[in-house]
């Protein structure tokens, strides 16, 4: 009825295989196969670049997450069929250029320099859940922190609060459903899991998420009326582990 | 120039600084917020443009004043004093306004010199009433819009970038435009002492008992058995106590869920609830369907992610109406087509054009 298919529904794997809806007034939803893929995302966003570029001032704003792409059309200038056709046109178009620049990427298994790198102070003292975490994963804490901190993960999507990005993905070792019940408070800059996923709490705020360690480093940053989150969508993030002592040490340092 | 202020004297409700929301920074997480009642929000700025007109005050005023930020008061019993002489108008839930003690109707406007009291009591029905003011309003600071917007956050607020959540002694300025109009152009506002005429406020856009809430319905939905949609549709659903800006929680009557349980079916099944596992971008309006069937339709202060299947999404003008309903009331679903939606959300729009 009002779900447009634009590709063969046995998921043929050509880079505009997504299905568009409309999912208000406003809004219409690109959806992808619903699964973690670096390949598919990467194709995502290379739309996502290219609808805002192309369309300007007929997209109010795009947010994309792992499998899905919500873009935000001025209804006044625009019906919804008017502005599936355009992104179906645009979609078609670059479907061969997206192919080519955003083709199967490697995963990278050591650091460099386009990784932004995290000190984690991986806590055992205060009542999180590293210690459950290692128990419910059947390893040790050491093991859990070991295994945390040799992933290279990517941004997938920011939202939630403002500068939270969900990175994925975690070992599947480390694969645990979300807690049954959320925190009520959860501390600025703790580092957490849930199923795939790993993620740094920018403000203290709720979260079902496993609370594994805590990082000093700040998750954005705010001037001249900009806010810059620290991991933004499409980069590569690592873990790394720090001392209690240069926890406090950074914490202090970047206070100062 | 100089900045004219009111100041809150009192409070035992909620106020908050809102305007049409923060639309272009959902990419980075921040909610888009914004008038949880946008026909009251606009009608507050349309009864001010309505007077500028009527005294032929300059285009450019009017075009700002549209979107002016107001102050949105939920559940009354806040006072204000003002700092300078203003042109106020006063919309939504009816909390049985006082200007300088002497009872005032809503959806109206009136000026008020320094030194005059403005209260502001619980009311006997709705939930959110609209304080707008000539010029609008900027934050506690002469502060610039945040992201395009001056609109409050509650689960923000500890990013400091919209000003102090508001409590007794907040300074909520305007600019100090009322000294720009003639005498005789004032003098045709509204004073408080006028303010017992009739006025007949635009009730019929709220429900006046239980809201058909109309929905666009997803792909999910429509993958639904015919069986499995009716039973959502024929679903009466309660408005919880934890509704909020955010969300409002719907629960099912006791008695509907006797009628689900004997029919010991599942209005989403586990096979199409499983392939929504993933978080996606969600949007104002969007019926979320957790495990325990009880559906979250997500209001203004929504996040922007969210996990949880969807059903479909409320068109925009009955979210306006639901925002005004209170825990215990009922509400129920009917489907639309994006189209008609669409359609209506224009036509809303244009009645507020200049």
């Amino acid at each position: 009825m009002n779900s447009d298919q634009n590709s063969d529904k046995n998921g043929a794997k050509n880079s505009a295989n997504f299905t568009i809806e409309v999912v208000a007034e406003n809004a219409l939803l690109l959806s992808w196969q619903a699964k973690i893929s670096l390949t598919q995302h990467n194709k995502i966003i290379a739309l996502q670049a290219i609808i805002v570029k192309q369309l300007g001032e007929l997209i109010l704003e795009t947010v994309a997450s792992y499998h899905c792409l919500m873009v935000y059309f001025n209804p006044q200038n625009n019906t919804s069929t008017q502005a599936i056709e355009k992104i179906k046109r645009i979609a078609k178009t670059h479907n061969a250029g997206l192919e080519k620049a955003h083709g199967e990427i490697p995963k990278v298994k050591s650091l460099n320099d386009d990784c932004i790198k995290i000190p984690v102070y991986y806590d055992t003292e205060q009542e999180w859940d590293l210690a459950d975490v290692a128990k419910r994963c059947n390893m040790s804490i050491d093991n859990v922190i070991k295994q945390h901190s040799a992933e290279i993960y990517h941004g997938f999507a920011l939202g939630f609060t403002p500068g939270f990005c969900y990175l994925a993905s975690l070992p599947d070792s480390l694969h645990l459903p979300r807690k049954s019940s959320p925190r009520i408070k959860v501390p600025k800059g703790a580092v957490a899991i849930a199923e795939q996923q790993s993620a740094i709490y920018p403000i203290e705020s709720p979260g079902g998420w496993h609370i594994i360690g805590q990082t000093p480093l700040p998750m954005y940053e705010s001037k001249n009326s900009q806010f810059n989150a620290t991991i933004n969508v499409g980069q590569n993030v690592q873990f790394y582990a720090i001392t209690k002592a240069e926890f406090i040490a950074l914490q202090q340092g970047l206070q100062a | 120039m100089s900045q004219g202020y009111l100041e809150i004297i009192s409070m035992n409700g909620q106020a908050s600084i809102q305007d049409l929301g923060r639309l272009n920074a959902q990419h980075l997480g921040f909610s888009a917020s914004g008038a949880a009642d946008e026909f009251a929000f606009l009608s507050a700025n349309k009864l001010i443009n309505d007077k500028l007109a009527a005294n032929d005050m300059s285009v450019e005023l009017h075009n700002k004043q549209r979107h002016c930020a107001t102050i949105e008061i939920t559940l009354g019993q806040v006072s204000f004093e003002a700092k300078a002489a203003c042109i106020i108008s006063i919309t939504g839930a009816d909390c049985q306004a006082k200007i300088n003690n002497v009872a005032v109707n809503h959806w109206q406007c009136y000026q008020l010199q320094a030194g005059d009291m403005l209260d502001f009591s619980m009311p006997k029905t709705g939930l959110h009433s609209y304080l707008a003011v000539l010029g609008g309003f900027t934050c506690q600071k002469a502060q610039q819009p945040w992201l395009g917007s001056y609109a409050q956050t509650i689960n923000e607020m500890a990013l400091g970038f919209t000003g102090e959540k508001l409590t007794v002694g907040s300074k909520l300025y305007f600019s100090a435009q009322t000294k720009g109009l003639t005498e005789s152009a004032s003098e045709k506002i509204n004073k408080p002492k006028e303010a017992n005429k009739p006025f007949k406020a635009p009730s019929q856009f709220y429900a006046q008992q239980n809201l058909t809430l109309r929905i666009m319905p997803s792909s999910l939905f429509l993958q639904m058995s015919s069986d499995q949609q009716q039973q959502f549709l024929s679903t009466e659903y309660i408005i919880s106590p934890d509704s909020n800006r955010m969300g409002y929680r719907l629960s099912v009557s006791p008695a509907q869920i006797l009628l689900t349980k004997s029919a010991n079916e599942k209005i989403l099944s586990e096979q199409l609830r499983s392939r929504c596992l993933l978080s996606m971008p969600v949007t104002y309006g969007m019926v979320q369907f957790p495990d325990n069937e009880q559906p979250i339709v997500l209001m203004k202060e929504r996040q922007t992610m969210g996990g949880y299947p969807v059903l479909g999404t409320v068109m925009q003008t009955d979210l306006f109406r639901l925002s005004q309903m209170r825990p215990g009331e009922k509400v129920s679903f009917t489907l639309i087509n994006h189209q008609q939606a669409q359609q209506q959300l224009i036509a809303f729009h244009q009645k507020f054009r200049p």
